[in-house]
């Protein structure tokens, strides 16, 4: 049995990344969201959505890869906003603190206003 | 319900596998009675205790096994994850500003999430050897 496949899509509005981000946020499977997030930047994006589904199931090696992601959006000085969240995985966002880098949005339409 | 009900799966030491006790532990506790969120908080512990199992404990053999055990008491549920080796991985406390620092390595949430999550943890060897986290987490009411 393996963790349930990750599907990545990448797509754009407005001035706006967007990484699309479905099924297990683990280790492995996580390296294809910095793969996203590394084709993203470099095609110069300076806003970033990472557009999760509520059905996601995340573990702290998923975490700890968003966590990369957080820490070279901060050195690429990008802005890196999230959403698709359950409520429990906002929380567990919250809990380890990576909400102090990203902030969390309850919609893509929330989360596109005033990037 | 009657209480010390036990129930016990073993899983391998394989990434993925963690999703059955999860999934055991959440139908247990939403025949006790927890509330959806105490559900999902309970899933989460349960997948990194399990992991936790494999990675430091088992050291991701996939020869061995991590055993879970439910005990079911009137007004708790007490999960125990037991694995076959030696380690239970980072006890501190993670930081998360160290690792966005790039200070720290990003991994190392587990037992964390773990602690805060649940309203009891203890970890223990195993008289059989090996490691034991119990997590016990109280049915509100």
């Amino acid at each position: 049995m393996t963790n349930r496949d990750i599907e990545i899509s990448i797509s754009k509005k407005d001035d706006v990344s967007i990484i699309n981000i479905k099924g297990d946020v683990t280790a492995i499977a996580g390296e294809a969201i910095e793969e996203a997030y590394q084709k993203v930047s470099a095609d110069g994006a300076n806003k970033i959505l990472l557009y999760f589904d509520k059905d996601d199931y995340i573990n702290s090696g998923g975490i700890a890869i968003l966590i990369g992601v957080a820490s070279e959006g901060m050195k690429n000085k990008q802005k890196i906003r999230i959403t698709g969240l359950s409520s429990h995985f906002q929380k567990i966002f919250h809990m380890v603190g990576l909400t102090k880098y990203t902030e969390i949005f309850p919609s893509e339409e929330s989360a596109l206003k005033e990037f | 319900m009657t209480a010390d009900k036990n129930i016990e799966l073993h899983i391998p030491s394989v990434m993925g596998y963690e999703k059955i006790a999860m999934e055991c532990a959440a139908s247990m506790a939403k025949k006790m009675g927890f509330t959806e969120d105490r559900i999902e908080d309970l899933k989460t512990a349960v997948a990194e205790a399990c992991l936790n199992a494999m990675e430091h404990g088992n050291k991701m053999d996939t020869s061995t096994k991590v055993g879970i055990t439910l005990t079911v008491e009137e007004s708790r549920l007490q999960v125990t994850v037991k694995d076959e080796g030696k380690g239970v991985g980072e006890i501190v406390s993670p930081s998360i500003e160290s690792k966005i620092e790039g200070k720290d390595k990003t991994r190392g949430w587990g037992i964390y999430l773990i602690k805060s999550l649940m309203n009891e943890v203890k970890f223990e060897p195993s008289p059989e050897g090996g490691n034991v986290i119990k997590m016990i987490i109280y049915l509100e009411k």
